[in-house]
């Protein structure tokens, strides 16, 4: 839910799109016209028959509009029928008390007739450490006891005490509770951590894979996961796994290129100027994290080798990506819809993924190309990517809503 | 000069200390940079001193201690220490982060020091003058802004000869750990409260600042010596940053031996 108006040259005359971004640039008439396209934009998502639609939350960013997910979810809730709303997700350590996530997260639940997926990430360290002012030593043990505290609170049978390092509450007993029993679906959205990996395999757990560029990129990470996850003795049902990926659909490859040119590069070359540091403070990444890449630093050294693993950058002196950069890359799929379909179904069976995130409104791409963009979707490629899974495997992490005839109509009085 | 390197037993584990030097004993408590072995102010100091050297939790050889969360988790530990080094009401230097905790432990205990040399000590908070935001820095101007002296910043980025490939990620792991410990410690501000309680101290302390530090700037030490009961701010040591006893080792060293206690 990026801002729509970041002006040209703005990765030359600001440091970061995240954090310290310049306030001035926030045109409040701007924001209004956005959150009514965004939300229109998922609610015909809805209509047009997607599964599910995804909401998530960021702070202090120029290219995500959303620091409470959970006010978009409630007002989806309303205003759609059959889609999933998947939260991706709460950043549970910055709530205080974190029962309120569990609050929030059953009133969407409530008013969608169980139709929420709980996601619930570490979130950035620009969010949490930066713009929220998290230690990074104590995040991750904020986080997992904020985790606790949310799931015991939605399965717990009596109000009960909770002393936890962080939260400390005598009665716990929220109300509403989710409709969802024991409770909604639950999703990590992680970034490549062997922790993060066996946790969901402890936890039975979707992990979700977000990363914005792209399913090559992306093929290492969920290579490791389903090793991970084999060692674990666990089954490599595609449906606990989540990834996402930019797409943009045309009637001919080369009338996509055309289309989608400007919103890629508004994204990947505004959109993701980020001043390095805020990527890592000291502390965020897991001591085990460290070791592994300064394991993989040394061995390289020790090679020869002149490269360096690093976040992918372009090819221009400035770092920026050209457009035939981020396609070759696969950092966006652009194309026909038949070679859109390919390429999906490519990404879902090579890295064994049963929930595809499409990513159809990115950078500054307006209201009527997304709606084309997420109708071409649903009418060509869906139904060549919909079902490569079924047969083979039960979805278990999907939201089980009331029935049809128990739910209350969510239409209007005016 | 022999050095004499012991685990003392800690309620949050052996913490290597090293002991270097004849004389009065001092006990030296090192900053974010952490303690692989004595620094050449320590060595300085140790000719005619006992210099008493512990390496905290996650400052090097000593490991991390994940009960170690806040401010008090560290003040009660320092407390615990001073007791085992049987240095209780010595004269103690203590540099950024940990000078900010020994007059934390000073406040609540006031006998825990007979005197004080803070060095550049965190802690206190002035919006209109509020330091760079050290670890927002990339590593590279975050040892610049440490250390000014190109020399000293080169040896301490300088990898040990003869380290193995297990050497060399244990060495890039502990550098990573001692940088998050001492960012945790005034993250995401310095301001723990100390100004509330620096009157308790009763300490006679004396305060030192690098004329270059922009970490904490020099004009922290008229703050901290307003607040503090019995306190002198020498003049900030000409050519040092935040850690000033890298960048000024016998200037560090002479003030500590003016200072008689």
């Amino acid at each position: 839910m990026p801002y729509p108006d970041l002006p040209d040259g703005f990765a030359d005359q600001h440091r970061s799109v995240w954090v310290d971004i310049d306030p001035g640039l926030y045109d409040p008439e701007v924001g209004h016209r956005a959150y009514h396209d965004y939300l229109d934009e998922l609610e015909y998502a809805a209509s047009v028959g997607f599964d599910g639609i995804c909401v998530n939350e960021h702070h202090a960013n120029g290219y995500g509009l959303m620091p409470s997910p959970n006010l978009m979810a409630a007002t989806l809730a309303r205003s759609t029928d059959d889609a999933a709303i998947v939260v991706m997700g709460d950043s549970l350590a910055l709530y205080n008390p974190p029962l309120r996530v569990a609050e929030e997260l059953a009133m969407v639940d409530g008013l969608s007739g169980g139709r929420l997926v709980a996601g619930f990430p570490v979130g950035t360290p620009m969010d949490t450490c930066f713009a929220y002012g998290m230690n990074p030593l104590t995040l991750r043990e904020r986080y997992h006891e904020a985790h606790d505290l949310v799931v015991r609170a939605w399965t717990a049978e009596e109000p009960f005490a909770f002393n936890g390092t962080y939260t400390k509450l005598r009665y716990v007993n929220p109300w509403p509770r989710p409709v969802q029993q024991p409770h909604p679906p639950i999703w990590i959205p992680g970034g490549g951590s062997v922790e993060t990996w066996e946790w969901c395999a402890e936890m039975d757990y979707v992990y979700s894979y977000l990363s914005y560029f792209g399913y090559k990129a992306g093929q290492a990470t969920m290579r490791g996961f389903w090793q991970r996850m084999a060692d674990l003795g666990r089954e490599p049902n595609p449906f606990q796994a989540g990834f996402i990926q930019f797409v943009g659909v045309a009637d001919t490859d080369a009338e996509a290129r055309r289309l989608y040119r400007e919103p890629a590069e508004y994204f990947f070359n505004r959109c993701l100027h980020l001043y390095p540091p805020f990527a890592d403070p000291p502390g965020y990444q897991t001591e085990a994290t460290v070791r592994a890449g300064v394991e993989g630093m040394v061995a390289r050294a020790a090679a020869r080798s002149a490269d360096r693993k690093k976040a992918p950058t372009g090819s221009s002196t400035d770092g920026s990506f050209t457009f035939d950069e981020m396609v070759e890359r696969g950092y966006v799929v652009i194309g026909s819809p038949t070679s859109v379909a390919e390429q999906l179904v490519n990404v879902a069976t090579t890295l064994n993924v049963g929930n595809l995130m499409l990513l159809l409104q990115f950078g500054n791409m307006d209201r009527d190309l997304t709606m084309f963009n997420t109708d071409l979707v649903a009418r060509e490629v869906l139904p060549e990517i919909r079902g490569l899974f079924e047969d083979e495997w039960e979805h278990r992490w999907w939201p089980t809503p009331m029935g049809a005839g128990r739910r209350r109509s969510v239409g209007g009085v005016r | 000069m022999d050095i004499e390197r012991r685990e003392v037993a800690t309620g949050s584990g052996p913490v290597t200390t090293f002991e270097l030097g004849e004389g009065p004993v001092v006990g030296f408590l090192h900053g974010p940079a952490g303690l692989d072995e004595p620094t050449a102010c320590m060595r300085d100091l140790a000719v005619d001193h006992r210099v008493v050297a512990p390496c905290l939790p996650g400052f090097g050889p000593t490991p991390g201690d994940p009960t170690l969360r806040t401010v008090h988790d560290w003040v009660v530990f320092l407390s615990e220490l001073t007791d085992r080094l049987g240095l209780v009401g010595s004269r103690w230097v203590a540099s950024s982060v940990s000078a900010m905790l020994a007059l934390e432990l000073a406040a609540v205990r006031p006998e825990a020091f007979r005197s004080l040399v803070a060095v550049a000590p965190t802690g206190l908070w002035d919006p209109d003058d509020p330091g760079v935001d050290l670890y927002s820095l990339s590593l590279t101007d975050q040892e610049a802004h440490l250390v000014a002296d190109e020399e000293v910043r080169t040896a301490l980025a300088t990898l040990p000869e003869g380290l193995d490939a297990d050497g060399l990620v244990e060495l890039g792991v502990s550098r990573y750990v001692r940088r998050r410990t001492a960012a945790s410690l005034v993250w995401p501000l310095p301001d723990h409260g100390l100004a509330d309680r620096l009157h308790r101290v009763v300490a006679k302390v004396v305060l030192v600042w690098g004329a270059e530090d922009r970490i904490v700037p020099p004009s922290y030490g008229e703050r901290f010596a307003d607040l503090l009961p019995t306190a002198t701010v020498v003049p900030p040591i000409v050519g040092a940053a935040h850690l000033v006893a890298l960048d000024a080792p016998a200037a560090v060293a002479a003030i500590v031996r003016d200072d008689s206690g």
